[in-house]
């Protein structure tokens, strides 16, 4: 079933992302040609395969609850245009 | 014979030999990326203004080297030839970066690629394209196509560059350099700009087999800020001389017998399996039917399921690219995104978002993860009957600048021979089998996980009968 | 037509933070305290390149935790991204054990509405990270109405356990029951100190309703409870909202509303909920839990608090309501304990730690790990109160001065005056032979028989008790005094 431009448009929503009209039709052919090479997956027997996780057994590792300040914390706000004070400020939240 | 012309083994030797001095091999280098850059536009940022200090007593002592912009470096701007990361500056090295810069490696430069790894031509940047050293006409491969394209012509003896689906392997191949893609695993990602996690590997370009093996020395092991990275691998690296490939199981892989490849390809795979056969080695055959069939859709499937959450930080309030007059935070981060992202990796976002949506994820994302088991299963399983694999790279020559094809899908479909190395995690290097007219002609030799430098040794014996690539013109001649 | 009746199906969200000295999958501190964007880090604030790497001791806590909550343990669990746009959320994805968590399924008992125990299943207790904090610039400091809204990273990525009910709640008051026993389980495990104040427990309910006619409302996901008295008075008003659209013959419409405390009412929120379907964290290995590892911290579990009230009440017949207010806190409980070792009758150990020790700790604003009183002095105050070497009201001085000064019982003693086992025998007989001393025309007039009524023995009996600070039975004093003037 092919995605129509409006369902495009509100996945691109989702990811915020706004489309010029160009750019949506583009995606529109995009996905549904994607989707299309998708249904490959469907000739295939899969219910009894376990999803991939890692290529080999490998276990989570851990780390010691240890703290180690990063040491310049100051860097990491420099790179933000919005720091106020000590505080990143942000535009009104809440949808009107 | 000019410095910048040596290879890597040969400049560390020299150096400690005191034959020439590292400041001498600096401007040497940088008066060839000067001469070439304007052609090539391998470089997002240069970082050869002058001379840094470095560590004296390691490997890479006084060795240029360039690094992918995907790869953070401390207080230089890293971009990963994307708008959205703007002039972002970030308060950490790459581990890779890290392990190069304390054995001495000097950086001359950030090289370009597709924004966020995404594409295989490296015309895809924020930066605009970088042009084949070999042909200026034609795309040096991607996505490490300025890393490729950097070694080819001179710039530096090697370079890093990043593989998620043959990011290195086929850029090298264009460019006509040894690309190596580790296993995954095998070097900390950490710092590593991340496009599809679970694929991405960070490895070498350079112009010898022993110049990989020692950058890889340098750059593997463990790491314990990458929880991806696995402890007590092998990862010994030493050159050796006498390594031999009597008596090992080469394979070709049966269901890629009927895909048509450029004459000069399938040119090279006849005569690497003479000589190949000639060194002792037994060829064989492999059955890869699900490999074949399924990896280019689960490959993309995964990809850009993992990339458009990769990809969901960028929304200005932090770092990188941003509008400061948004009336809301809605409004800010659409406008960010739309304005900072180019189209390609939008059209991955939007396709990864889609995948996961919760009416599709079971058909097409965790679908594609099973997949993704049979495919390793298969692999594994094929390695139980053959010690390599042979194959090609790409099944066609680098092509124009900016001939583009309208249906993404076939561009996606030349990756075939690349990216089921990474769904697998296995190690995969492109070698040099000489040139067809100036385009150089690349292979590729996979293994078992952990084959890494059984897999350069075989690679060392075929770059005896081949030799190595000659640097490139890079346009000037 | 019979009248209809309304039950209400509400199920419980928790998000508790884990005690932790650094963050989940970071090094920095999990001092939420410290000035705003200070404890950050490249992991913490989801910068480019920056990897996860999971807290040893904070899968410990979890697994604590999940004991608590009477949850078995996952061999194995994996963590998820569980994607969101909002500015207090850097890399736009929570990292979550969402889809396969740590624990399986357990259960929190609870008083039904005719006083008998029910269980409240648990679906599961999952790890994962906390979002920043956000300060809005609202004249009230709410999101509602703020232009702007400030962002501190300091919470981001610590460590919370989400635990999820079943829907086996039926009234607002079992809620509250559920989430007090379950707070008081999980600070017992250790796994927390769950400071309410701190915002270390935050609630959300799905609350739905069953009509007696056979209808069944959908689900609403209320949200934004901070505190006991907010998830109890949001539950109700949802339960009367509702029970008002369904009477009307309405439709109670699926969404998530918001709990606005101040107005005391729920209101729809108006941002879209994007679910969207979680995928692997393809930077963290599924994380592996052995037997043994299970066992080794499965051995660190203390006794819980009810088991602990039932053993006071079985064991030392304390009664019901002191063994469940003594323990209520683990740490009183312990104290407790510590005195009854140290040789203190329980019951009467029990009786000075509910009245007193907890009096002086209300009075200072002290907890129990703050009160300086070694439990074994306490109980030594209670052995010579029970053995009367001190009278009640001189072990309550004692008691006091011991708090005030931070001293030990003879250093009370001696500075309150006082003599133990009270004054009596030849130090009774010498008191009153000075006070006789100091009173010739007294003793005069008695002896001449003038004291028909007894008012000048009342008197010198007085001066006496006086002189011996009341410690001296009366009887003893007059007894004292008539042998004193014959």
């Amino acid at each position: 079933m092919k995605l129509t431009s409006e369902e495009v448009n509100e996945i691109a929503l989702e990811s915020r992302l706004l489309l010029t009209e160009e750019e949506l039709a583009g995606a529109v052919r995009y996905i549904n040609r994607f989707l299309d090479a998708l249904q490959c997956f469907k000739e295939l027997d899969l219910k009894d395969v376990e999803p991939f996780s890692f290529a080999e057994a490998i276990e989570c590792p851990l780390r010691e609850d240890k703290v180690i300040p990063f040491p310049d914390t100051e860097a990491i706000l420099h790179e933000s245009e919005h720091v106020d004070g000590s505080y990143f400020k942000v535009p009104r939240i809440m949808e009107e | 014979m000019e410095l910048y012309e040596l290879n890597l083994w040969m400049l560390t030797e020299g150096l400690k030999a005191g034959k020439f001095s590292a400041s001498e091999v600096f401007t040497s280098c940088k008066n060839r990326i000067d001469k070439c850059e304007g052609n090539i536009h391998a470089l997002i940022t240069r970082t050869d203004n002058e001379m840094p200090a470095f560590s004296k007593d390691g490997t890479l002592a006084g060795i240029p080297t360039i690094i992918k912009d995907n790869l953070c470096t401390k207080g230089l701007r890293t971009t990963a030839a994307s708008k959205i990361l703007g002039d972002w500056r970030p308060p950490y090295d790459a581990t890779a970066w890290a392990r190069l810069k304390d054995s001495g490696a000097v950086l001359m430069g950030k090289a370009n690629m597709d924004e966020f790894a995404m594409g295989n031509t490296c015309g895809n940047s924020a930066f605009g394209p970088t042009h084949n050293p070999n042909d200026i006409t034609r795309v040096p491969g991607g996505s490490s196509g300025g890393s490729a394209a950097a070694v080819s012509a001179g710039y530096v003896p090697f370079s890093l560059g990043s593989d998620t689906g043959g990011s290195i392997r086929q850029p090298a191949s264009y460019c006509g350099v040894y690309g190596f893609k580790p296993t995954y695993g095998m070097v900390s990602r950490y710092g590593l700009i991340s496009y599809g996690s679970s694929l991405d590997q960070i490895g070498p370009f350079a112009r010898t087999i022993r110049d990989l093996q020692i950058v890889m020395s340098v750059i593997s092991g463990h790491d314990k800020m990458d929880s991806s990275s696995f402890r007590n691998k092998p990862h010994d690296f030493t050159h050796n001389e006498n390594a031999s490939i009597k008596g090992k199981r080469i394979a070709v892989v049966k269901e890629f017998a009927g895909f048509t490849l450029d004459a000069p390809i399938a040119d090279a795979m006849k005569r690497t399996l003479k000589i190949l056969e000639d060194e002792g080695a037994i060829i064989t055959e492999v059955s890869l039917p699900v490999v074949s069939k399924y990896a280019v859709a689960c490959y993309y499937a995964l990809a850009m399921s993992e990339a458009h959450t990769n990809l969901e930080r960028y929304d200005g309030v932090r770092l990188g690219y941003t509008v400061k007059d948004a009336r809301g935070i809605k409004e800010m981060f659409e406008r960010v995104r739309s304005e900072g992202f180019g189209a390609e990796v939008k059209a991955r976002i939007i396709a990864g978002t889609c995948l996961t949506e919760p009416t599709r994820c079971e058909e097409y994302y965790v679908a594609a993860t099973k997949v993704r088991t049979l495919i390793a299963q298969e692999f594994s399983r094929a390695f139980g009957e053959t010690d390599y694999i042979l194959q090609p790279v790409t099944p066609s020559m680098p092509g124009k600048i900016g001939e583009s094809d309208d249906d993404a899908m076939k561009g996606y479909e030349a990756d075939l021979y690349t990216l089921p190395v990474n769904l697998a995690g296995l190690p995969g290097l492109s070698f040099f089998t000489g040139y067809a007219g100036n385009l150089p002609v690349g292979l590729q030799l996979i293994g078992a996980r952990w084959s890494d430098s059984e897999i350069l040794d075989a690679g060392m014996i075929l770059e005896r009968h081949f030799g190595s690539p000659k640097i490139s013109d890079g346009g000037v001649n | 037509m019979a009248e209809l009746t309304f039950t209400p199906v509400i199920g419980i969200e928790i998000h508790i933070r884990l005690k932790s000295d650094s963050k989940l999958f970071c090094s920095c501190s999990t001092d939420t305290d410290a000035p705003a964007n200070t404890n950050i880090c490249p992991v913490c604030m989801g910068m480019p390149g920056s990897l996860p790497v999971l807290n040893h001791r904070v899968v410990e806590q979890g697994m604590l935790a999940g004991f608590a909550l009477n949850c078995g343990i996952r061999p194995k669990s994996l963590f998820f991204r569980k994607s969101y746009f909002y500015p207090d959320l850097p890399k736009g994805h929570q990292i979550s054990q969402c889809d396969l968590p740590i624990t399986t399924s357990g259960y929190i008992e609870v008083h039904d509405s005719e006083g008998k125990l029910k269980k409240i299943r648990v679906h599961h207790l999952h790890l994962e990270e906390d979002v920043g904090s956000l300060h809005h610039s609202a004249s009230d400091g709410r999101l509602e109405g703020a232009d702007t809204s400030y962002v501190d990273y300091n919470r981001s990525g610590t460590p919370l356990a989400e635990i999820v009910s079943e829907p086996d709640v039926s009234s607002a008051r079992e809620a509250v029951e559920y989430v007090m026993t379950l707070r008081r389980r999980v600070i017992y495990s250790g796994a927390s100190d769950v400071e309410l104040e701190k915002g270390m427990m935050r609630f959300d309910a799905n609350v739905s309703m069953k009509c007696s006619d056979g209808r069944w409302g959908h689900k609403v996901e209320v949200k934004n409870m901070n505190s006991f008295k907010a998830l109890e008075r949001a539950i109700e008003y949802e339960i009367k909202r509702q029970k008002k659209i369904m009477l009307q013959g309405g439709e109670v419409i699926q969404e998530t509303r918001h709990w606005n405390d101040a107005k005391g009412i729920t209101s729809s929120s108006r941002v879209k909920e994007n679910y969207r379907k979680f995928i692997v964290e393809p930077d963290l290995p599924p994380l592996y839990i052995s037997q043994e590892w299970i066992d080794r911290v499965a051995a660190r579990m203390p006794e819980m608090p009810d088991v602990r009230a039932s053993r006071y009440v079985t064991d030392w017949n304390l009664p019901q309501e002191v063994a469940d207010l003594i323990t209520d806190d683990r740490n009183l409980a312990d104290y407790f304990e510590s005195c009854v070792k140290a040789g203190a009758n329980p019951v009467r150990a029990a009786h000075w730690v509910r009245t007193e020790v907890l009096r002086v700790m209300n009075e200072k604003g002290l907890k129990i790990s703050d009160f300086t009183m070694k439990p074994e002095t306490l109980a030594g105050l209670v052995e010579r109160v029970d053995g009367g070497k001190l009278s009640t009201t001189q072990g309550k001085e004692v008691f006091d001065y011991m708090c005030a000064n931070n001293s030990g019982i003879d250093e009370a003693v001696k500075a309150l005056g006082i003599t133990e086992g009270g004054v009596a025998g030849n130090a009774l007989a010498d008191i009153v032979a000075s006070v006789i001393a100091a009173n010739p025309d007294v003793l005069d007039e008695i002896k001449s028989g003038k004291d028909k009524k007894g008012k000048k023995l009342k008197f010198l009996q007085g001066l006496v008790m006086k002189e011996t600070k009341g410690q001296a039975k009366p009887q003893e004093v007059a007894e004292a005094i008539a042998e004193a003037v014959k």
